[in-house]
């Protein structure tokens, strides 16, 4: 029973006025530590919804969530940001990088914000950059760099920070088949690591890369939780 | 586990950099707002030391005038002057008072051979000189002797002296003051009021009117030219400033009892005055500092404007520092620092500009500018207050953010 990852009963609902848009029924998933994870399904089912929930960036409307043997449902605010910055490391199909800053005050952000000094966290985000390969390019700003170049900065960003869980929503859907290769590899030796990682994907070749796939459809998880 | 408030500062003073061109627009205001305010604070602090200056120059603050009061009529016919007895009387009942010095003044032709100028001439006692703090160049001041005497002797102020005579020496000359030869026995030493307003010439001095004056003895005055015991004025002058508000009471009560409690003259003690003068520019003060600050709040609004306007175009920013880790506190800190640092910024900035073109303004109201520390402080505090109140409405705006909504933003 080491789920790093236990998602009871949730549900989202999203409230447009009169309208009621359940992105969510009634979701049940379980991840193991060490597990890498695919999750599929058609546009609009409610994949970035769950990867959001999962990631503390929102909160179910319903059910509850375990990350790490902590219920996040039942946190304040202020706390989520601390697990957003401690315990998680997402990872966003259109990389969401700051422009102004260059990349290397990129990946030190997550370490600004855990309270690092300035020293340590140069260091670190050094090492980072230097094992996703950009070291040479971190005074550039990220307008300066190529697709796959950007996404591997938000890697490094995301995992700078050690985290118990990588999340990740399509993200290789910006890139081409050549840079996303180049991604999955990342992913793959972080998963050798020991790394935990949830991946959305569209590509049945990219969710292959993953231990298991987990299919949702219209809000709900069509077979299954364990492959 | 909290980024710092240094590191805030780090990031707002970044943020400020890397939009010079808004922020630079979005300081002109508090620019002006400060401008105005150190100008105006420094206006009225000039025409405050202004004030104490012209008291200190009319003889300090120990001085007690009483003068007649023409305003009011009496009923009972209770005569507005004193007489000879009258005033020793007065003098008897105070021997605390330093100096005394009765006036008699009336205006008169005083002429020298085929010159002549019209001009106030006052009788007065030798303690008129150190009362007023002005003494001779040349020549002597009415004595003690002279009073005893009723000496047929003129001291003349610097323009009766330059009207009658021109280049030649005044000193034992001989002039005319009704029908009675009198002998020019001193010149009195020149005045002027520094850094006062004038407009071109000597004349338009604060204290030029001195100049034209010409003094002779009491005794003199009413022997030998009004022949009439009518004495107009008094002035006193005690050794403290205190002393001279206790003396103005105790006056008080003895002229009252000298004229059936009737307010027949007016005593002025110049410590009151100066007091007084001071509360009424602390009332002009205060209306126009109000109207700097409404300045300084037109400001403010247009930053809450700025502000609103960059926290939107920044909202995905915003939802990528909340999605990283970024507490709720560490985003209002941010935006609320940027705001304080473009208002301190315009405030020194403006309290600069405005320190250095005192001396323009200066020059073109004529009045003087004094700019004290006190003042730069408050200037520069209150622009940076302004940015603190105005810039917490949208700080809290931007730290209120949803992470999830303000990521979706384009
Ligand atoms: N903020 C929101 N307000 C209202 N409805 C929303 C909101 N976010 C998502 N939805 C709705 O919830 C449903 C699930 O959306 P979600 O973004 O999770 O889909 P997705 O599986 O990630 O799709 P895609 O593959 O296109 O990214 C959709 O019907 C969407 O319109
Ligand atoms: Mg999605």
């Amino acid at each position: 029973m080491s789920y790093i990852i236990e998602v009871k009963n949730i549900k989202k609902v999203y409230n447009m006025g009169k309208v009621k848009v359940e992105a969510l029924k009634t979701i049940d998933v379980k991840i193991e530590k060490g597990e890498f994870v695919a999750i599929m399904g058609p546009s609009g089912s409610g994949k970035s919804t769950l990867m959001h929930i999962l990631g503390c960036l929102d909160s179910p409307t319903k059910g509850e969530y375990f990350l790490d043997g902590l219920e996040i449902s039942k946190l304040k605010k202020r706390k989520l940001a601390t697990i957003r910055n401690i315990k998680i490391g997402f990872i966003f199909q259109t990389f969401n990088l700051l422009p102004h800053l260059s990349i290397h005050k990129n990946v030190e952000l997550p370490l600004m914000y855990s309270g690092m000094n300035r020293t340590q966290r140069k260091k670190q985000a050094t090492k980072i950059l230097t094992s996703v390969g950009l070291i040479d390019r971190k005074k550039h700003k990220p307008s300066e760099l190529s697709g796959g170049q950007r996404q591997r900065v938000a890697i490094a960003r995301a995992i700078v920070n050690n985290p118990s869980i990588i999340l990740a929503d399509e993200p290789t859907g910006n890139l081409d088949t050549s840079s996303g290769n180049d991604i999955l590899s990342i992913f793959a030796e972080l998963h050798k690591a020991g790394n935990t990682i949830v991946m959305v994907t569209h590509d049945p070749a990219v969710a292959k890369r993953a231990d298991r796939t987990i299919h949702i459809i219209d809000g709900e998880i069509s077979n299954g939780n364990i492959s | 586990m909290a980024i710092s408030l240094k590191e805030s500062i780090v990031v707002g003073f970044s943020d400020f950099w890397s939009r010079k061109i808004r922020s630079i627009v979005t300081i002109i205001g508090i620019v002006l707002g400060t401008m105005s305010v150190i100008v105006v604070l420094s206006l009225m602090n000039g025409v405050n030391q202004k004030t104490i200056q012209w008291m200190l120059e009319r003889g300090g603050l120990n001085k007690i005038s009483i003068y007649q009061n023409w305003e009011y009529q009496s009923k009972t016919g209770q005569r507005k002057y004193f007489t000879y007895r009258e005033l020793k009387l007065i003098h008897s009942l105070i021997p605390e008072v330093k100096y005394f010095n009765p006036t008699i003044r009336r205006g008169f032709r005083i002429s020298y051979g085929k010159k002549e100028y019209w001009t106030s001439v006052r009788g007065v006692y030798p303690d008129f000189s150190p009362i007023e703090e002005w003494g001779v160049q040349k020549g002597r001041f009415v004595s003690n002797f002279d009073i005893n005497q009723s000496s047929d002797i003129i001291v003349i102020g610097t323009k009766v002296a330059e009207e009658l005579f021109g280049n030649l020496d005044p000193l034992g000359k001989m002039v005319t003051v009704h029908n009675r030869r009198l002998q020019v026995a001193g010149v009195m030493e020149h005045r002027f009021m520094k850094n006062s307003v004038s407009i071109g010439n000597d004349n338009n001095n604060a204290l030029s009117y001195l100049n034209r004056r010409a003094f002779i003895p009491l005794s003199t005055m009413i022997n030998k030219i009004t022949n009439q015991d009518k004495i107009n004025g008094l002035a006193l002058k005690t050794s403290t400033p205190e002393e001279a508000i206790l003396l103005k009471d105790k006056l008080e009560g003895i002229l009252s009892n000298l004229r059936r409690r009737e307010p027949v003259f007016i005593i002025e003690s110049a410590q009151e005055e100066a007091e007084k003068a001071k509360k009424n520019t602390k009332i002009f003060q205060i209306i126009f500092f109000i109207i700097s600050l409404i300045s300084l709040l037109v400001g403010g609004i247009v930053i809450i404007n700025i502000m609103l306007a960059t926290i939107q175009e920044r909202t995905r920013e915003i939802g990528i520092r909340l999605a990283v880790g970024a507490r709720r506190r560490d985003i209002f800190i941010q935006f609320l620092v940027q705001t304080v640092i473009i208002t301190l910024l315009g405030g020194i900035i403006g309290v600069t500009i405005g320190v250095s073109i005192l001396g323009f303004i200066s020059n073109f109201l004529k009045m003087e500018l004094i700019a004290s520390f006190g003042t730069i402080i408050l200037s520069v505090a209150v622009s940076a207050g302004i940015g603190l109140i105005f810039g917490i409405i949208p700080a809290i705006h931007a730290s209120n953010l949803n992470p999830v909504e303000a990521l979706r933003h384009e």
